[in-house]
C-alpha cells in the first residue's frame, strides 16, 4: 500500500508537531515529484513483508533506507542497504537496518524504511537551494562526490532563474567537461539538468517556507536525470 | 514613486541650487565647487561670522530657505547634525526638487544618537515625500552644468559616463582620476546611507538617461538584493554597466544543515548575481577605470581573437601572455595576410606570425608607411577581431621624444586606425624609464580617441571583460 501523497503544508505541519525542520526523504521526494522534479520515488514500508512487496513492484536491484526524523546521516549508522537483488535480500536488509539503527541511535523515532529501485549510476551532480541574507533564495549546482566535498566546484544563481541562467550556471563549473562524458563515458543531458534547475527555481519561488533544499546526488544520463536523494528544510515559522 | 524619473531629472539637472551651512572651516568647499554652476546659486547661513566670507564669493546669502525668492531644484545641506532635521523640514516646506545631506554622524556611527537622528530626518522626508539623498554623502555631480563635488572637477562640456557610489571619496576619485584617463562623467551621485533613495533608484534613472552611455557603480552591499539584481539587469540590457564591490560579507552564523548552505558564501553569491545581471564586475578603481575606458573608447566587438603588435621579441611574448591569460586568443593570420606581410616585413630581428614583432619594420612610427600597411593587413584579416599595440617608451625615447612632428605623425596613424577600423583598437603605453613622456603620449592618444592603457594586463583584462559583455548582450 503506497501512502497518500503528502503536500508541503501537511509535511510542514507534521514536522513542526514533531519539533523538526528537516522533512523526511519520502516527504521531500513526494513534494518535489509533485512539482515536476524528477526523483527516484520511494515507498514507505513498515514491515519486512511490505518492503519485499514494494521492492518487487519497484524492480530489482532495490535500495532500502531508514526513515527517521532523528537520523540525518543514514549511511553512517548502517541505515542504508543497496544492490538488493531479490525479495529475500530485501527482507534480510530490512531487519539488518532496524537492528543497526537501534544499536547506534536507540532513541531515534523510526517511521519505517523507504524502498526504491536502485537507480542506474550516471554522472553524479548535486543541486540545491539556500537563502542568502541579501538575495534570498539562491540555487547551487555542482558535480557530486569529491568535486563538491573537496574542490567545492559549484556555481550559484539567484531565484528566479531564466533558461539562460540555468545553462550558464552549468557551464560555469570548472569540471564542466566531465558532463560531456569522460573516456567514452555517457554524456550528461544538459537540457534535462537545466530543466531541473528551472523547476527548482519555480519551486523555491512558490514556496518561501522552504529554507533549504538538497538534491544529492542527482544522476545525469544521456537522456534525462533523476534525484536519488532529496531533503527539504523548512523554516521555524510560516 | 511613479514620477521618480522626472523628479530625479530635476535634481540631476538643476536650474537653481542652494548650499545650506557652508563655512570657512571647510574652506567654503561647496560654494567654491558650485562657482562653476551655470544656474542660479544661493547660500543659506545664519552665522554672522560666516556671512562676509560667503558674500566675498559673490553668492547671495539668505537666513533661511524660505526667504530665497526662487524655486530651488537642488539643496546641498552641510549643517551640523543637530540642525539637520530642521533644514530637512525647511526643504519639505519649500518644496525643493531634492536635498542631499552632506552632514554625517548618522547611523554609520552605530551610536544611539546617530541612529535616532537618522530616523528623524528619514521620517520627515518620507512624510513630506521629499527626495532625500544620503545622509553622509556628496550628492549629485553634473559636469555639463557645473554642479560639482570638488573645484578640481572639469565642467562645461558633456560627459557620457554615469557613476553611482555608496562612498563619497570613490565618487570624487572616479571623476577626477577617470578624467586623467580620458573618462568624462555625465552625472555622478554619492548616495551614502541611502535612507530613502537607494542604488536601484539611481541605476534606473541613469539607465534611461540619454546623456549616459556607460554606468559604473561602487557599492558595498544592498538591503534588497533581488531589486538590485532587477535594476542592474534592466540597465545592462540597455547600456554597459560596471560594478565595483567594496568590502566582503562575512557569512552569517546561520545553522548549517546542508552542503548548499555551507557553500553559499556571500562573495560567490554576489558574483553570481552580477553574472546573472550581465554586468562587468571589478575589484578596484583601476579595474573600473580600465573597463570603462575600453567601453568608451573601443568599438564594441564580441570576438576574442587578437592581432598583437609589439616592438621587440620579449614584448611580443608577454603581450601575448597577457591576452591569453585573460581568455583572449592569439590565432595565426590568414595566408593572404602572410603573403602581404612577407613582401615588406623585416624578419631580421623580427617576426610576423602573430604576435607581430615589428620594431624593425615600423620603428615605432619611424617608418609610418609600414605601420599603416600593417594595420590594414590586420584590419582585413578575418582571423582577427581586435588589435592591440605596444607603444614603446624605449623607442619613443630614442627616436620620437625630441621630434614632435614625427611623434604627431605616429599619433595620427593610431587615431586614423581607431577611426577607420570596425575592430577594437588598444594602445598600451608599457611602463618605461620616461614615464613623464609616456603619460603625455597616453593623454594625447586619449585626446585623439585612442584607448591607451598603462600595461598589457590592464588592456587585456579590460578588453576581455567588455568583449564578454557585448557577446552576452548580443546573445540575449
Amino acid at each position: 500500500m503506497a501512502p497518500p501523497m503528502v503536500t508541503l503544508s501537511e509535511a510542514i505541519e507534521r514536522a513542526r508537531s514533531e519539533d523538526r525542520s528537516v522533512l523526511t526523504e519520502i516527504e521531500s521526494k513526494q513534494i518535489l515529484a509533485a512539482a515536476g522534479i524528477p526523483v527516484a520515488e520511494a515507498t514507505l514500508a513498515t514491515s519486512a513483508d511490505e518492503a519485499a512487496t514494494a521492492a518487487a513492484k519497484a524492480g530489482f536491484p532495490a535500495v532500502l533506507k531508514i526513515v527517521s526524523p532523528d537520523v540525518t546521516h543514514k549511511s553512517d549508522i548502517g541505515g542504508v542497504k543497496v544492490g538488493l537483488e531479490d525479495e529475500a535480500a530485501v527482507r534480510a536488509a530490512y531487519d539488518d537496518i532496524l537492528t543497526a539503527v537501534k544499536e547506534h541511535q536507540p532513541k531515534a523515532r523510526i517511521e519505517g524504511i523507504a524502498v526504491q529501485a536502485m537507480a542506474r549510476a550516471g554522472t553524479e551532480v548535486i543541486a540545491g537551494m539556500s537563502k542568502d541574507p541579501q538575495f534570498g533564495p539562491v540555487l547551487m549546482f555542482g558535480l557530486g562526490g569529491i568535486f563538491v566535498e573537496v574542490l567545492k566546484d559549484v556555481s550559484f544563481r539567484i531565484v528566479p532563474l531564466e533558461d539562460r541562467d540555468a545553462r550558464e550556471m552549468i557551464d560555469e563549473i570548472n569540471g564542466r567537461a566531465i558532463l560531456d562524458g569522460v573516456r567514452g563515458g555517457e554524456p550528461a543531458d544538459i537540457s534535462a539538468l537545466a530543466g531541473l534547475l528551472l523547476k527548482l527555481s519555480a519551486f523555491a519561488e512558490a514556496n518561501p517556507q522552504v529554507e533549504e533544499l538538497d538534491l544529492n546526488p542527482v544522476f545525469a544520463y544521456k537522456d534525462g536525470c533523476i534525484a536519488v536523494d532529496a531533503r527539504i528544510v523548512v523554516g521555524e515559522t510560516t | 514613486m511613479p514620477d521618480l524619473t522626472q523628479r530625479l531629472d530635476r535634481a540631476f539637472n538643476p536650474k537653481t541650487v542652494a548650499v545650506v551651512g557652508d563655512k570657512r572651516a571647510m574652506g567654503y568647499m561647496w560654494l567654491h565647487s558650485m562657482k562653476a554652476f551655470t544656474g542660479k546659486l544661493y547660500s543659506v547661513q545664519i552665522d554672522p561670522a560666516e556671512i562676509p566670507g560667503i558674500e566675498a564669493l559673490e553668492v547671495p546669502n539668505y537666513a533661511s530657505l524660505a526667504e530665497i525668492p526662487d524655486d530651488i531644484d537642488y539643496v546641498i545641506c552641510a549643517v551640523p547634525r543637530p540642525v539637520a532635521a530642521r533644514i530637512i523640514a525647511d526643504c519639505a516646506k519649500k518644496n525643493v526638487g531634492a536635498v542631499s545631506l552632506f552632514t554625517s554622524g548618522f547611523a554609520e556611527t552605530e551610536t544611539e544618537e546617530g541612529i535616532e537622528a537618522q530616523r528623524q530626518v528619514t521620517e520627515i522626508a518620507r512624510e513630506n515625500d521629499l527626495l532625500l539623498i544620503g545622509p553622509n554623502c556628496m550628492g549629485i555631480h553634473n559636469r555639463r552644468l557645473g554642479v560639482r563635488h570638488s573645484p578640481d572637477q572639469d565642467h562645461g562640456d558633456a560627459g557620457n559616463v554615469g557613476f553611482i557610489s555608496q562612498s563619497g571619496t570613490h565618487c570624487i576619485n572616479f571623476s577626477l582620476i577617470g578624467a586623467t584617463h580620458g573618462i568624462k562623467c555625465s552625472k555622478t551621485v554619492s548616495f551614502g546611507n541611502a535612507v530613502l533613495l537607494d542604488a536601484p533608484d539611481y541605476i534606473d534613472y541613469l539607465a534611461q538617461d540619454a546623456e549616459t552611455d556607460v554606468i559604473a557603480i561602487y557599492i558595498e552591499g544592498t538591503r534588497d538584493g533581488p531589486r538590485l539584481l532587477r535594476s542592474l539587469k534592466a540597465a545592462a540590457a540597455r547600456k554597459p554597466v560596471v560594478v565595483w564591490r567594496g568590502g566582503t560579507n562575512t557569512a552569517g552564523s546561520r545553522a548549517v544543515y546542508s552542503h548548499t548552505a555551507s557553500l553559499a558564501a556571500a562573495p560567490e553569491v554576489w558574483s553570481a548575481a552580477m553574472r546573472q545581471a550581465g554586468v562587468i564586475e571589478t575589484d578596484d578603481l583601476d579595474e573600473t577605470i580600465d573597463a570603462v575606458k575600453a567601453l568608451v573608447y573601443c568599438k564594441p566587438a564580441t570576438g576574442k581573437r587578437m592581432g598583437l603588435v609589439a616592438m621587440t621579441g620579449g614584448q611580443s611574448v608577454v603581450i601575448t601572455d597577457a591576452f591569453e591569460r585573460e581568455g583572449m586568443d592569439v590565432p595565426l593570420l590568414t595566408p593572404a595576410s602572410y603573403e602581404k606581410l612577407a613582401s615588406f616585413f623585416n624578419i631580421i630581428g623580427g617576426s610576423y606570425r602573430n604576435p607581430l614583432d615589428a620594431g624593425g619594420t615600423i620603428g615605432m612610427g619611424f617608418v609610418p608607411g609600414n605601420l599603416k600597411k600593417l594595420f590594414e593587413i590586420l584590419d582585413d584579416d578575418e582571423n582577427v577581431d581586435a588589435i592591440a599595440m605596444e607603444v614603446s617608451g624605449t623607442f619613443i625615447a630614442r627616436r620620437l621624444r625630441d621630434n614632435p612632428s614625427m611623434m604627431d605623425g605616429l599619433l595620427d596613424i593610431l587615431s586614423e586606425q581607431r577611426e577607420r577600423s570596425a575592430k577594437p583598437f588598444l594602445a598600451v603605453t608599457h611602463p618605461s624609464h620616461v614615464e613623464d613622456v609616456m603619460a603625455d603620449v597616453r593623454r594625447k592618444l586619449l585626446d585623439r580617441g585612442v584607448a591607451a592603457f598603462t600595461s598589457f594586463h590592464a588592456a587585456a583584462r579590460a578588453l576581455s571583460r567588455t568583449t564578454a559583455y557585448w557577446a552576452r548582450r548580443d546573445g540575449a
